[in-house]
């Protein structure tokens, strides 16, 4: 089967193997099926000899938490990600990955309202204790919520989907910071109502481009036409930086190269962040994969933290994937916990006070077990604001 | 039930069909039986999976794959397999160069990848308990904190396994002063094809009895499959210093190479490498190797302050001595840290350059690397091949890479060739067909050219002795025309493989 | 002479030869070198023929770092041949002769400085129970290509076949070498000395061998002093004998409960040398069966130093 897959970028795995360590599911099945190099196997005898797309084979794919740590542990510089979003867009158009109800659930994550009525219900539902564990939903989704105002139109704050609808305290720390750094603010909320981060990574391409060229269209009209786009949650932020890869436009190149992540950008711009007061207790950096391994400007969060915070610390592992991979944690909740318990052991060894996470999906993912995490933002905030 | 199950159904069948009954299916119950069946595998996908490691060789085909995660499931295993008459391959990451771990005629492939806990740590023996798949890396980092680490430091260190380290003998660029894996393996647990289990060495100096630990380190998991390992663990060196030479010429790095050894220093590493490969492993990690040298030596010195000093002049001094244009110290471990990711990714970094390479192993006496490396040149540009040389000069363990597209016709057999032609100038040179990745299915048809029939059937009396009817790896190490590569290694390969 | 001829296969000298035709095919045989060693693992039996091993010293490559000598050489000259380039061996320096030290397989009293035996015997040459000559390792200090014959030969007592010739890696002697005598606690000095060459212990005095450069000498003595009074001694204590015991170096800690009369534990080694023999070590019977297999496939007949057994080595 043609998995559509470049040819070249499928010839450049030479199978040395370095992967496989920093590859989640591999650290904890040691099963090759389960890690890069065994996938790129598997697409390519899928696609170059013809190979059946066995159970086993959709499986192998449907593992990989797609985190990407493969990437930069490859000398190759095999553009996995890509590899594997393809495979997965071929898989789920021939009806043999992402069911119905799937595709279903994600729905509502472009719809502002429905995604706010939806959150209500699950408010509702979590007091009444419905809401069953396995969903890890650690924080405690909120009925109603202060809205964010524009304070002017130097950047775009991107408010994305699920993120506003839950966590809308953390959009609100990183504006307050950006507004203390002198930048003016427009909160994207209804013009740009979700990335497409979920959809791509099940295999939903059409849809992440649909939200991509809507996107492009209305962050790019009148007084924020190029101002630069802030994201505080690293899924949606790499999304949005590949729209030039996904679309492979002249105007998607551009609008990609107007994204940062909230710490790279303020780590730009150090020299305008105010003083502020310097933060006690250890905070443990848990770098977000899509912030360290696909866009690799995690140094960022610890130039910006070492401002306020003197006891920072590093986990051991490399940026090991801590599991969630946005609805990987539901879809594949046994590997996911298995991955989970790892990072938490991890995380144990240095004992820190608090973990600072910038993805909202590796917060909910890790407090769900009780590890205490919090937003880089929301410690600028403390430090700029009390 | 949903469409897409319905789908995946069908696709099972399909799968299912391809497998041939029978023998198999009654060995596949026993062994699920044994283990669980979640942990025995003879689908398609894990077979061709299975069926490859690291090295370019194909044609392998793999049996049912069983992942044990004790010892008692391992004997389960070999006891199983000895009943039917099946061969046996021990795997770890998958990481070998030679072939050792590519299953002959459908054995058994048994991945020991979930045994990986570190049982115990004594700092007074200087000694760690381990499962062989523990990775090598895990090992230091568990011991950093303590002040030790692991020695032996193959390339693959990030992933490869301590019991594949143990399989294969394993080196990497601070066995120079260290010592190569047997020396840093104390004792172990093995089960044997019959399914007995032994402990071989001990932790005492000179254990009783022949070294059966000392033969089956490096015997490429054709004695055995050691299910617990009892590793020396190292006391971390206070002081380390990094220099990074540059030459005009490979031949004047070679030179300095043996005028240092001929000095009577062991420094800790000596590696070497050349123009094209300096500039590849330059574009991925920015270390600040020069990228107009025509060869690079790096030398690390370790131990005490004072020691380290006086070592790494004169090192220094040698260097300039034999034409050093640029003597350059590592200012931080920062710095120290990259300078090393540049050379032990070398390999991988290739691929900017080829999509292929082949890659050889031998040694050669240090006096004679100058020498050996010219005819390596001289042999590629022959054969119209580019090739480049990264290696372990403080040992004389070459690598050069033969770089090629195996989509351009014909030119495997230059490869083939100009191989063969590399192995001859360094067995003339007075050298060895391996350093440490073994020889796997990759070296066997040298080895003759290395040793007698004489010395061949006392290779294969050794085996025997540990496995009297040749399961354990089948068709490894001992070339064709010697008992033990005959019997396994031409069974029939079962119909409905892929891969 | 050279040391590979085309192709890397080990070509022998006339004294293999003679070594060979010695040993022969037939009837029992025990090698007889200086009798250092002769104790070791039980004595002849069935009146053996005596052969003596060749000697001499065939190839020493300073630069290299490796030497090629007969085994019937003592070690006396082997040391004597080494130190002329300022190296050293891992062979004890106690007497005997080179085969006698490598198929005992005993490590030298500063075996943490010079490395262990079976580490350093890169290469072998030997006499089958057919009488042929087979060889095994190669002349590299680094090699994987095959299996590790010589690492068998080491400790086998000569029961596989007859050392003829061996190639050794060497190393260079250290720029200094001092002794001195403590009361402090060895194993807390053990882990105080980055490297010591030797740590003596008889239960009340420590002795201390420190080597390398002289000012890293200087600093470990520092590190020593730290942990009690030092003074510097002229040469090692009295070594205690005849026998050598082999413990995991945990178990020294309560040495003195173990062993009667007196002894001299090697801290961090392991190696005791007492005036009392140390019971015998069994071997597990799933050994003892590879034991007997490896036996029966090198040496049927039983000829070769009949009498001799490596599991009581």
């Amino acid at each position: 089967m043609d998995l559509n897959l470049n040819g070249d970028e499928l010839n450049t795995c030479v199978q040395c193997g370095l992967c496989l360590a920093h590859c989640p599911t591999y650290r904890v099945s040691g099963d090759e099926s389960m890690s890069p190099r065994g996938r790129i196997h598997l697409m390519r005898e899928v696609q170059l000899n013809n190979a059946p797309v066995t159970h086993e084979v959709l499986r192998s794919f449907e593992t990989c938490v797609q985190c990407r740590g493969c990437e930069p542990a490859c000398p190759s510089a095999v553009p996995y990600g890509h590899l594997m979003e393809t495979t997965r867009e071929t898989l789920a158009d021939a009806g043999l990955m992402t069911p119905w109800w799937q595709r279903l659930a994600m729905r509502p994550l472009a719809h502002t309202k429905l995604l706010g009525a939806g959150s209500v219900m699950v408010a509702l539902a979590q007091r009444g204790r419905l809401v069953p564990k396995r969903l890890g939903l650690s924080v405690d989704v909120p009925f109603t919520q202060e809205p964010l105002r524009a304070s002017g139109t130097d950047v775009i704050m991107f408010t994305g989907c699920v993120m506003d609808a839950w966590q809308r305290d953390v959009h609100q720390a990183g504006q307050r910071v950006l507004e203390a750094a002198g930048f003016g603010v427009t909160p994207s909320g209804d013009l740009a109502p979700c990335c497409g981060a979920l959809h791509a990574h099940a295999g939903l391409a059409d849809d992440t481009r649909t939200y991509a060229t809507n996107m492009m269209r209305t962050l790019s009209r009148g007084a924020i036409a190029d101002a630069s786009i802030i994201v505080d949650s690293a899924g949606c932020s790499a999304q949005m930086k590949d729209y030039g890869h996904l679309l492979g436009t002249e105007a998607a190149r551009r609008f990609s190269s107007r994204v940062f992540d909230i710490s790279e950008f303020l780590a730009l711009h150090l020299d305008r962040l105010p003083e502020g007061s310097q933060l006690a207790g250890t905070v443990a950096i848990q770098d977000p994969c899509h912030l360290r391994h696909v866009q690799r400007v995690h140094e960022a969060t610890r130039t910006v933290l070492g401002r306020y915070i003197p006891n920072l610390v590093e986990l051991d592992d490399d940026g090991l994937c801590c599991g969630a991979g946005g609805a990987y944690s539901v879809m594949e909740a046994q590997l996911s916990g298995q991955i989970r318990d790892r990072k938490v052991a991890v995380i144990s060894a240095k004992d820190p006070d608090l973990v600072a996470s910038a993805n909202p999906g590796c917060s909910m993912h890790l407090g769900a077990v009780g590890v205490p995490t919090i937003h880089p933002m929301e410690l600028v905030d403390r430090a700029l604001h009390g | 039930m949903s469409m897409l199950e319905k789908a995946r159904r069908r696709l099972g069948d399909r799968g299912a069909r391809a497998e041939p009954a029978t023998d198999d299916d009654r060995l596949l119950s026993e062994l699920r039986l044994a283990l669980a069946p979640d942990r025995v595998r003879f689908d398609g996908a894990e077979r061709s999976l299975h069926a490859k490691d690291a090295s370019v060789f194909r044609g392998g085909v793999a049996g049912p794959s069983c992942f044990p995660v004790n010892t008692e499931e391992v004997q389960a295993i070999m006891r199983i397999a000895a009943a039917h008459g099946r061969g046996v391959v021990p795997r770890g990451a998958g990481t070998g160069l030679a072939g050792g771990a590519i299953p002959l005629g459908a054995p058994i492939v048994v991945a020991l990848t979930k045994m990986n806990r570190i049982l115990s740590v004594d700092t007074d023996s200087r000694v760690a308990w381990v499962e062989p798949g523990v990775i090598n890396l895990d090992l230091t980092r568990h011991l950093t904190p303590m002040g030790f680490h692991f020695a032996p430091d193959p390339s693959s260190q990030q992933v490869c396994t301590i019991g594949g380290n143990l399989a294969n003998n394993a080196g990497g660029p601070h066995c120079l002063a260290y010592g190569v894996t047997n020396a840093h393996i104390m004792a172990m647990e093995v089960v044997l094809a019959d399914g007995d289990v032994a402990m071989l060495g001990g932790l005492d100096p000179e254990p009783a009895g022949l070294d059966l630990r000392g033969v089956f380190v490096g015997s490429e998991g054709t004695l055995g499959i050691a299910t617990k390992i009892a590793v020396r663990i190292t006391k971390n060196r206070p002081a380390v210093r990094t220099l990074l030479l540059s030459f005009d010429s490979v031949s004047d790095a070679a030179n300095t190479v043996s005028g240092i050894i001929a000095a009577g220093i062991v420094p800790a590493a000596l590696e070497v490498m050349d123009h094209r490969i300096t500039v590849a492993v330059e574009n991925y990690v920015g270390a600040g190797y020069p990228r107009d040298a025509a060869a690079v030596l790096l030398a690390e010195v370790d131990g005490l302050d004072d020691g380290v000093g006086i070592d790494a002049d004169r090192i220094a001094e040698i260097g300039r001595q034999h034409g050093a244009t640029d003597v350059r110290t590592a200012n931080d471990d920062n710095e120290r840290a990259l300078l090393w990711k540049g050379r032990k990714t070398a390999f991988g970094a290739i691929a900017q350059i080829a999509p292929d390479y082949y890659l050889h192993d031998t040694v050669v006496p240090r006096s004679e690397l100058a020498n050996v490396l010219e005819k390596v040149y001289a042999i590629a540009d022959n054969y119209d091949l580019k090739v480049m040389n990264v290696f372990h000069a403080g040992d004389g363990n070459l690598h050069p890479l033969l770089l090629f597209d195996s989509r351009e016709p014909g030119v495997l057999e230059r490869v083939h060739a100009a191989g063969k032609e590399i192995v001859e100038a360094s067995l003339d040179a007075g050298g060895v067909l391996s350093g440490e990745h073994g020889i796997g299915v990759e070296k066997q048809a040298y080895m003759d050219r290395l040793f007698s029939d004489d010395d061949l059937d006392h290779q294969d009396r050794l085996r025997r002795a540990f496995d009297p009817g040749c399961r354990a790896n089948p068709g490894k190490v001992i070339p064709m025309g010697h008992s033990c590569a005959d019997i396994q290694a031409l069974r029939r390969v079962p119909t409905g493989v892929w891969g | 002479m050279t040391a590979t001829g085309t192709g890397g296969r080990l070509r022998h000298g006339p004294g293999v030869a003679r070594f060979a035709a010695d040993v022969g095919p037939e009837g029992p045989v025990a090698v007889a070198g200086a009798r250092t060693r002769w104790h070791s693992g039980g004595e002849p039996v069935r009146e053996p023929r005596l052969v003596t091993a060749p000697v001499g010293i065939v190839e020493y490559k300073p630069d290299e770092m490796t030497i090629r000598i007969a085994v019937g050489t003592t070690v006396a000259e082997l040391d004597a041949a080494l130190a002329e380039h300022g190296q050293r061996s891992a062979l004890p320096d106690r007497g005997g002769t080179v085969g006698g030290a490598v198929v005992v397989g005993e490590n030298d009293r500063d075996v943490l400085s010079r490395g262990a035996v079976r580490n350093a015997v890169l290469q072998v040459s030997y006499v089958s129970s057919e009488g042929k000559v087979v060889s095994g390792g190669g002349p590299t200090v680094k090699n994987v290509s095959g299996f590790d014959i010589p690492r068998l030969t080491v400790g086998s007592l000569g029961t596989l076949g007859c050392l003829a010739e061996v190639i050794l890696r060497t190393n260079p002697i250290p720029a200094v070498s001092r002794w001195f005598e403590t009361r402090a606690d060895p194993f807390a000095l053990f882990d105080a000395l980055l490297a010591p060459a030797a740590l003596l212990w008889d239960g009340v005095t420590t002795w201390i061998h420190l080597e390398g450069h002289g000012p890293d000498v200087e600093a470990e003595l520092v590190r020593a002093s730290a942990l009690g009074a030092t003074a510097e001694v002229e040469s090692p204590p009295q070594m205690p004998g005849p026998h050598r015991w082999s413990l995991p170096p945990a178990q020294l800690r309560g040495v003195g409960d173990l062993i009667d009369g007196r002894w001299l534990a090697s801290i961090g080694v392991g190696t005791v040398l007492a005036t009392a023999p140390q019971p015998g070590r069994e071997l597990s019977a799933s050994v003892t069966a590879v034991h007997d297999r490896m036996k029966q496939y090198f040496d049927p007949t039983g000829r070769l130093n009949p009498g001799r057994d490596p599991g009581r080595r």
